[in-house]
Order: structure tokens, then sequence, then C-alpha cells
């Protein structure tokens, strides 16, 4: 009977299936991502700084649980705190006193590590420039259908972030390389958390589009850290990365959570500054685009038997907004190549050639001058 | 005496082609000693990109030649080696022939003197023979055509050859004795750099020494000379101007000629004096510094020219120097021209004080120049005070070896006039002492 009924229903589903294969093939299409990124930076270096290590590994450990492999992370920590020898319990990062979650574990890969995390290695790995000797685990391999979550901690001010105690990255700076990224198709959408003081001066100029923007304070305010672990002897996290990885802690791969929920963490009784986010540069709603669009790696899969003909385009399928306001125009990349004008040639440019004016002018006077030294008397043998 | 020159001449053209075909000459054409950002071959060949991409060459802080070199280069850009060869034969063959004909002048008033009684008896050993003058115009055509500095500026394409057979045929002309012509290369030269313009003056002195019109600003012949040979030059000046303007149309070029090498924006290190106070003056300064610096070229024209009004050609030899030295971007073709001409003054060798000096001092500096700059650019262990060290170390070894010879001139002429042995009245040996 249970059988029976299994079978009728996987008839059902399977001649429904058939029916609208085809149509429903069109959402794969829609202009959506097929890839996750992310890159996930601690900027700070010196064991008091325990804290700015330990928020890059809770969202490392995050990313990494929700599905992105760490092919497709790359991870930069300024300083090596599990092996730190001021570190009284050796080989582990925890980011809650009572040491309750350690997330350095055994299967953490660090990209760039130590002195190789500085602001020339960070933004030539968002900007794809790096020497060809770079191994693959050192890149960031995205392309225009990746989904990219970047995430920033450290000490900052107001417009910059500190690398290393040594120099700085400035907002100006992070805007042209992720203008860059979209105009080397290296993004589909890119969602930017930064947890510094002053964080949101840092996305106050970004100025390319489909960009998403979270900070921990605003200008003018310091992000405050959570609690110190006595045992260890320093402060473990920073309050707004704390929420946030409590509150994802709560999401799986298939939660439906969305990008409204991830702007109510950490309210200011929490956190006392004020977090803040920047929507207006992203071409969806941030209502319609779950968490696990940026810090999971969730795939469409459909199984399907039925073999189905690409060969015609085949057409997006548009979802009417949800509240019906008016559609914003579609980004589109401009067209860098221009195949069309290649194929058919342009006739070469003609070489510049002095005006014959000036030829004459010049050669007018040279005679002049020839005939006024040497004489004219010369002419008479001359003709 | 051609045939020697012709040899001269082969051999300086088979070394030059000779580095012309090694892998030296873009390394040479690298050296900022041997280009300058107004005389560089690079920036040549981009300007004429420019132009064939549409675009006007002067846009952009790249090209800052004139534009008759743009209208030359755009028929010999494929000749460049054999134009740059031939612009040093020509200055070569300039020169030669501008001395042998100065010989010839020097030798004459000697003689007319000789005759004159105008000579004290004992100084008859700084007289001059035609004997030991008979090579001298072999050695400076050498001395120009073999000097390491000439054939590096050769080899690197710079087109500061170009602008010093532009000054040799304007010395040979002026030693020729035409006016018109003189004038008309003086215009030439100034309008390529701008601090010929101090040619100007002993020029005009020896011209007039030519045609007996006496140097004295009474009479009206003095005036009416300087008003003929100022028409004549400022007139071919003028018209040069709104040549280079019908060339491309525009006056673009002027700022970026003339304007750059007054207003020297370009901090690019050199062997010249600007680019290092520039550097780290505060802006409040600049326009001051800037003044100072320009008219510490054009200072040393009027005092020169009132003490040597009667020796015009060592004027102008004074002159080249204090521009190769003060100009705002030298190079080391600016100094192979005037040191071409120290043959000339060969006879005022017991006079010279300070040869050793000099001589060690230039030779050191030249071979450090590359050393340091090695240093401070690829090593990081020096900075860029080493190599400005060396630099006005240079500039004070040349301007040493220049007020050496004019310490030495004008003791020779003074003992010319009061003998060489001084004698008080009743005849022992006196020495002179400068208070």
């Amino acid at each position: 009977m249970k059988t029976h009924v299994l079978f009728n229903l996987f008839a059902t589903f399977l001649l429904a299936d058939g029916l609208n294969i085809e149509d429903s093939a069109g959402q794969f299409f829609s202009s959506g991502h097929t890839n996750n990124w992310a890159v996930l930076v601690c900027t700070s270096r010196f064991w008091f700084n325990y804290r700015h290590v330990a928020n890059t590994l809770s969202v490392y450990r995050s990313v990494k649980r929700l599905g992105i492999p760490d092919s497709h992370i790359v991870l930069m920590l300024a300083d090596d705190m599990a092996c730190n020898h001021r570190n009284p319990k050796p080989a582990t990062v925890f980011s809650h006193k009572n040491m309750e979650l350690n997330v350095y574990g055994d299967d953490v890969e660090v990209d760039y590590r130590g002195y190789e995390v500085t602001v020339e290695n960070f933004l030539r790995v968002l900007t794809g420039r790096l020497p060809p000797s770079t191994p693959r685990s050192k890149r960031l391999l995205s392309d225009d259908r990746s989904n990219i979550l970047i995430y920033l901690t450290g000490h900052g001010g107001n417009g910059f972030l500190k690398f290393q105690d040594s120099e700085e990255i400035s907002n100006v700076e992070l805007a042209d390389a992720f203008e860059q990224m979209w105009q080397k198709r290296r993004y589909n959408e890119l969602l930017f958390i930064i947890d510094t003081c002053q964080g949101a001066s840092m996305y106050e100029r970004f100025y390319s589009p489909n960009l998403m923007a979270l900070a921990s304070s605003q200008v003018g305010e310091d992000s405050l850290s959570h609690q110190p672990d006595l045992a260890i002897g320093v402060h473990l996290m920073d309050r707004y990365t704390f929420y946030l990885l409590e509150f994802l802690e709560d999401i799986h791969p298939a939660s439906k959570a969305n990008m409204n929920d991830l702007f109510k963490v950490c309210p200011k009784s929490q956190c006392v500054s004020t977090p803040g986010h920047r929507t207006d540069l992203f071409l969806r709603d941030p209502g319609s685009v779950l968490i696990t669009d940026f810090f999971g790696s969730v795939r469409k899969v459909e199984i399907t038997t039925e073999a189905i003909d690409l060969t015609d385009p085949i057409k997006e399928v548009e979802e009417r907004p949800a509240n019906g306001d008016i559609h914003k125009e579609m980004h589109s990349y401009v067209d860098q190549l221009p195949v069309s004008e290649i194929i058919h040639q342009k006739p070469k440019q003609k070489d510049w050639h002095p005006p014959d004016g000036f030829i004459l002018g010049l050669w007018t006077l040279i005679l002049l001058v020839f005939f006024q030294t040497y004489g004219v008397k010369h002419l008479r043998h001359i003709f | 005496m051609a045939a020697p020159l012709t040899l001269l001449l082969v051999l300086a053209v088979t070394i030059r082609a000779a580095l012309f075909r090694s892998s030296l000459a873009e390394l040479i054409a690298e050296r900022v000693e041997v280009v300058s950002p107004i005389t560089a071959w690079k920036r040549v060949v981009e300007g004429l990109a420019l132009l064939d991409l549409g675009v006007s060459p002067y846009s952009g802080d790249v090209f800052h030649e004139t534009p008759l070199i743009i209208y030359l280069f755009h028929f010999v850009v494929d000749y460049a080696e054999i134009t740059f060869m031939l612009a040093d034969v020509i200055t070569a063959v300039a020169l030669y022939m501008a001395v042998k004909d100065y010989n010839k002048q020097v030798f004459r008033k000697q003689k007319f003197a000789l005759e004159a009684d105008r000579y004290p008896l004992d100084c008859l050993e700084l007289i001059r023979s035609p004997k030991e003058m008979y090579y001298i115009p072999l050695k400076v055509a050498m001395f120009y055509l073999l000097n390491p500095f000439t054939i590096l500026s050769c080899v690197a394409k710079s087109t500061c050859g170009l602008n010093n057979a532009v000054v040799a045929l304007f010395i040979f002309s002026t030693i020729k004795g035409n006016t018109l012509l003189s004038a008309i290369f003086l215009c030439l030269a100034t309008y390529q750099s701008i601090y010929p313009l101090t040619l100007c003056a002993p020029a005009m002195l020896y011209l007039m020494q030519r045609q007996y019109i006496p140097v004295n600003f009474r009479r009206a012949s003095f005036w009416w000379f300087i008003a003929q040979y100022l028409f004549m030059y400022l007139g071919s000046l003028f018209v040069l101007i709104c040549l280079s303007f019908f060339l491309l149309g525009s006056w673009d070029y002027m700022p970026s000629v003339y304007g750059f090498i007054l207003s020297v924006p370009d901090l690019t290190p050199n062997i010249g004096l600007f680019w290092y106070f520039f550097a780290e003056m505060f802006e409040h300064f600049r326009l001051f510094f800037l003044c100072v610096f320009q008219i510490n070229v054009f200072f040393y024209t009027i005092p020169l020219s009132v003490k040597l009004k009667e020796h015009p050609v060592f004027l102008i030899f004074m002159q080249l120097a204090v521009i190769s030295i003060f100009k705002s971007y030298p190079t080391v073709g600016d100094i192979a021209l005037y040191m071409a001409f120290l043959p000339v003054w060969s006879h005022l060798y017991r006079f010279l004080r300070n040869t050793f000096l000099v001589s060690c001092v230039l030779l050191a500096c030249s071979t450090l120049f590359p050393v340091l700059w090695h240093l401070w650019i690829y090593a990081g262990s020096a900075n860029s005070n080493f190599y400005y060290a060396i630099t006005l170390l240079f500039n004070v070894a040349q301007i040493l070896l220049v007020s050496d010879y004019f310490y030495a001139f004008l003791r020779r002429e003074h003992h010319l006039t009061y003998g060489l042995y001084l004698k008080r009245k009743d005849g022992s040996e006196a020495t002179l002492v400068l208070k």
C-alpha cells in the first residue's frame, strides 16, 4: 500500500515535472549566482588583538559550515593566536569565555598568514592582479556569477582600516577596488561586513552596483569588545561579531532567513555602538536576499531524467516585485571587446603629415637665407 | 689638414656605429646623466606616436621638443642613428673650420701687435707661433668627437647633439663674420632651448670687432649695429615661432617647451643643480627660487662681456660653460661642447693652477654617477643626498675649470701688457700681490 502510494506520487511528480521542466529551466538562468566566495581578513597582529583573529575565525567557521569550501575561501590572518607563546591554551582560539566554542579546529586553512596580510596583497586578491606564481589557494577566482562575502576586522578609524600596525587602507581605495572588480566582472553581488571602530566610514565611498554593506559602528563611534576571559587574559571577541556568530549559529543551509534579519543583529542595547548598513547600491530588495546567498553555498539542484534543449536562448523567469514598486534599472557590463567592429576592419588611420603651408614657408626661408649668404650671382650658373 | 680630419670623422662614426649595434645602446639611453626630459629620444618617439594617433604631442607631460624637431624626425625617424651621427660630424667640422679661422685672426692680430711693439720684451715666450697652432683645429674636432660624453650622448640619441650642432654652426658663422647666418643660427639655438640667448652679447662683440666698429656707448654706429643684429635675431625668432604655430595649428608648444624649461616641473635627477633644491622646497618659496636660479644663468653675461669685450671668442667659451652648468636640465652633451674648446686655450697651460684637482674630480665624479645611482635606486642603501653630492662636486669641478681658464687668460693678457717678470723701478724683482 505504501509503495503503491509512493509510486503514484513518484509518477505524478515525474509527470508534473515533465510538463514544465523546460519552463523551469528558465529559473536556473535567472540573474542569480552560481558560486560563492568569501574573503575573510583579520588585519591586526599582537596578542592583545586576539579578538580580531577570533572574529575572523568565527565567520570562517560559519561560512564553512553553511557550505562554502576552503577552495572558495580566502582567509587572511595577520597573526597566529593559536600557537602564540602567550596562549595558555595552545592550538585553540575561543570565541566565548568558558571555552564553549573553539573556532580553530583541525581543518582551518589560512591562506595569507602573518606578514603576508598587507594592503597590497588584499587589493591584489580582490582585483585578481597577482603574479603568475601565486597558488590557487591564494587567489579569488570569482567570475561574474559569484556572490562574494568580504569580512574585515581590525582597528579602524574614519575612512581607514589599519593593517599590521604599519599601513592603512582607505575607503576610497576600497571603493576603487570594488569598482575594478565590477569592471572586470569579478562578482555578481557582494556583501561587505566590517567590524572596526567607525566602520560605517569604510562603505561610505562605494559606487559600484550590487554592493551591500554592514558595519558594526557609525562614524564617531567605537566598536567595543565583548568580554575578557580571565584565564586567557584578553578579550575574546568583539560584540558585533559575537552576536553575528550567535545569529549565524541558528542558520542552516535550508534556512530562509533574509538580510533584514541580519540588519537587526546586535542592536544598540547589546552592541553599545549603532550598527549600520547600506543597501542603496544593491539591486534586489534586501528582504528577498537570503543569508545563505552569501554565507552559504547553496546550489539549485533539480534532478530530472529528461533532456533539455538549450540551443534556443532560455528566457529568464522574471519575478514580480513583491510590493509592486518600480523595477530598478538593470545594471549591465560594458561591452569591452567590440567584436563587431573588429570583424569589419576599420581602415588604418592616416599618418600625420605636416601642413603644406608649413613646408612651403620653411623651405622658402631656407632658400632665401642660402641665396642671401652665397650671393645671387650663383643663380646665373645654375640656369 | 683634410686627410686627418676625414680619418678622425671615420673613426668617430665607426665607434658610434659599433656602439649603436651593441646592447649598450638601450642601457645608455636610460641613464639620467645622458638624457633629460627635454632631450630624451624615448619622448620624441612617444610624441610622434601621439601625433599619429591624432593627439597633440604636447598634451600631457611627455614631449618637450620644439615643433621643428617634430618636422625633422617625422621624416628621419627611421634613420635616427645616422641623423645623430651626422649632427656630431657637422658639429665637429663646424668647430674645426671656426677654430682654424679664429687662429688665423689671432695670429694676424698678434703680428700687428708685434710690429707695433706693443708687447714688452720679456714676454716673447708667451707669443704663439703658427707651428704650435697648426694642430689646434684638429685637436678641437678630436676633443669633441672622441669625448666619451659626446659618444654617450650620440648613442643615447639625445637631441642635445642637434642643439650642439646648431650652436657650433652659430659659432662658425659668427667667426666667419656673416651677421645674418649668425643671427639665424643663434635664433635656432635659442628656439631650441632658451639659454643660448646669452650668446647674443659675444656674437655682437665679435662681429663689431670684425667690422671695426668701436665698442663705445656714445657712438651711433655701435647702436646701429646692435639694432641691426637684434632686428635680424628677433625677426627670425618671430618667424620661427609663427612657423611652429602653423605646423600643429596651436600654441600648445609654448608652455610645453618654454614653460617647461623655465618653470622646471620635472624633478628627475640629473647632473644639474635644480632637481634636489626644488624637490625639498616648500611651494611658498618655489617661485622665488625659480627666479633666482634662472637669473643665475643670465646674470654673468653683462659682467663677463664688460671684462672680455676684447676677446669675444673666450667669452663664447665662458658663456657656453655657464649655460652647461647652470641650465635647468643639463646633460653630459652640453659639457662636451664647451670642453671641445679647451685645445684652443692650450697656450694657457702654464698659468692654470688647478688642473690636477679638476681632472681628478671630474673623472671621479663621472665614474661615481652610475655607482651612486645604482646604490640609491636599485640597492636602496644610499639616498638622493649621495647622488646630489656627486652632482654638486661635478658642477664645482666644472666651475673651477672655467674660472681657472678665466684666470689664466686674464693673467696672460696682463703679462702681455705689463711684462712677464715684474721689475721695480730700480730693476729688482717684484711680485704682484692680490689684496
